[in-house]
């Protein structure tokens, strides 16, 4: 059987396809679109045809993410899972020894706690503010006119990052546009809006303690600049998984799926 | 006498021409890359609508957050001094001023002279400011002055949370994808606005007699709902709201040179 999961969340939107043994067949990963059913349909097609299936040949799909609920109505998915769950059931599968999964993603941060078997155990959120979220970075690319995919490897090549105080995006996105008036670098620039986002990223990751060993999810963790200073603030390494790190919510969902159907 | 004021905020470059200590004429332009260059063509345009040259001018006065990038000023004024001195001008009796900005929500009280005794800011969070709203009306398809007579014709406030930006977006996408009309969606943004306006006013403490100033004080919308949430007297500011700062700054002009 193949059973499949979803997660659309508010800047991109995932499927995966697994098998029985819960090995991935598939995935793809998308930009999302307003609604979470045109953008749960455009993935779900996008997975099948790149594991070669029809629609039809998959047994069970479970939903994840922002507008979860709404595909389950519309029938899209036979049950919906929370992003908590599965971003920490994708993490372990892909690394058992995770401890630790920091999940970064549109416009949430979550530290998530594994016990030794993979069962979920505590966790930490962002509520009230997105500064620390890939909404942060998306702004601040922006801000630089550079591509977001481009923002980490740029950070790579400053001498010494540009201090940045703001918190708030708004307020950091005025910061950057001065210092750019100015003159800085762009690179010293991306190496500073990296460290900044390290530094919220590693408060939250504090509050729960970074047991290790520590990997990340969401589209934040392919930007090494982010990833180079949340492990020299952590004082530790964050290990890299096997597959593409946005996946892992919808790689989670599929397992439940799979779980569910089993 | 005429004095010339210019505010050069973090979004808004205001600009205004004092003759007798009332404004004869007045401009704005976005704050930009070429903020001078802007304000200097704002200046020519509202120098040639009032009628009056340059050199018949006593003196300029420059405020705002980008205060040291105006050229050809006299004075270069605090911005919080410059909103306080409008305020007492028009506004004898007020003793605390709310001013909602382009990034900025600051309450400030006032001594009988108008000088400014204390403030409270937001530091870390832009939430409810100006540029807040802009980005929320753009999602509505309409510009924040639309948001004014919108939010009139609200048959109901749609619910809208006073958290970050960021998720109040998402929060207005989801409610046009159900098919809320966008007014009862402006109304819900004008009472988020004013929720965390009101809150900063009352961290400063009980604000008596109060007036709101500022580009977001310009939308009735917006000080209707602070007025009914405060215990204070509202005492609608008498000029264009938007140009309090320019206009202070114009004022302290007229009294120091």
């Amino acid at each position: 059987m193949i059973a499949c999961g979803v997660d659309i969340g508010s800047l991109t939107a995932q499927a995966v396809l697994v098998d029985d043994a819960g090995a991935i067949l598939a995935h793809c990963n998308r930009r999302a679109r307003p609604s979470p059913v045109d953008s749960a349909r455009e993935v779900l097609d996008g997975a099948a045809a790149a594991a070669a299936v029809g629609r039809g040949d998959i047994g069970a799909t479970v939903a994840t993410g922002y507008g979860r609920q709404k595909l389950v109505e519309v029938g899209l998915a036979r049950a919906h899972v929370s992003e908590i769950s599965c971003h920490g059931a994708g993490a372990f599968h892909q690394l058992p020894g995770a401890r630790t999964v920091i999940d970064i993603g549109g416009q949430d941060a979550k530290v998530i706690r594994l016990d030794p078997s993979g069962e979920l155990g505590d966790f930490v959120m962002n509520d009230k503010c997105a500064s620390g979220t890939g909404r942060f970075l998306e702004v601040m690319a922006r801000t630089l006119e550079v591509d977001l995919e481009r923002l980490g490897q740029m950070a790579l090549q400053a001498a010494e990052p540009t201090p940045l105080s703001a918190r708030c995006s708004i307020f950091c996105e005025t910061e950057v546009l001065h210092h750019l008036q100015r003159g800085v670098d762009a690179a010293a620039l991306a190496a500073g809006i990296c460290r900044a986002m390290a530094d919220r990223v590693a408060a939250l990751t504090r509050r729960l303690g970074a047991e290790p060993a520590v990997t990340m999810t969401g589209g934040v963790a392919k930007n090494d600049g982010v990833r180079r200073e949340l492990e020299r603030l952590l004082g530790q390494r964050l290990v890299p998984l096997p597959r593409d790190p946005q996946v892992m919510g919808a790689l989670g969902a599929a397992l439940h799926a799979l779980r569910g159907a089993a | 006498m005429i004095t010339l004021g210019v505010d050069a905020g973090s979004v808004l470059c205001k600009v205004v021409v004092l003759a007798d200590r009332e404004p004869a004429a007045s401009g704005e332009a976005p704050s930009g890359a070429k903020l001078a260059e802007g304000a200097a063509a704002q200046l020519a345009a509202a120098l040639e609508a009032a009628s009056v040259d340059r050199t018949a001018t006593a003196g300029l006065a420059a405020t705002g957050r980008y205060r040291e990038s105006v050229a050809g000023a006299d004075l270069r004024e605090e911005e919080l001094a410059c909103i306080g001195w409008a305020a007492r001008e028009y506004l004898p009796e007020v003793e605390q001023v709310i001013d909602i900005g382009g990034q900025s929500i600051t309450a400030l009280s006032l001594d009988a002279e108008g000088e400014v005794l204390d403030f409270v800011r937001n530091d870390k969070c832009a939430s409810g400011s100006g540029r807040f709203l802009e980005v929320m009306s753009e999602a509505l398809g309409m510009g924040v002055a639309g948001l004014d007579q919108a939010a009139a014709a609200a048959a109901r406030t749609a619910p809208i949370s006073d958290q970050c930006g960021v998720f109040v977006e998402s929060e207005v996408v989801s409610l046009l994808n159900a098919e809320e009309p966008p007014a009862n969606i402006a109304a819900g943004l004008c009472e988020a606005v004013a929720r965390i306006v009101a809150a900063q006013a009352r961290r400063l403490g009980g604000p008596g007699r109060f007036t709101i100033t500022g580009s977001v004080g310009r939308l009735e919308a917006v000080t209707a709902r602070v007025a009914s949430m405060l215990d204070g007297e509202y005492q609608p500011f008498p000029r264009d709201p938007g140009l309090a700062a320019a206009l202070g700054a114009a004022l302290i002009a007229a009294d120091e040179l």
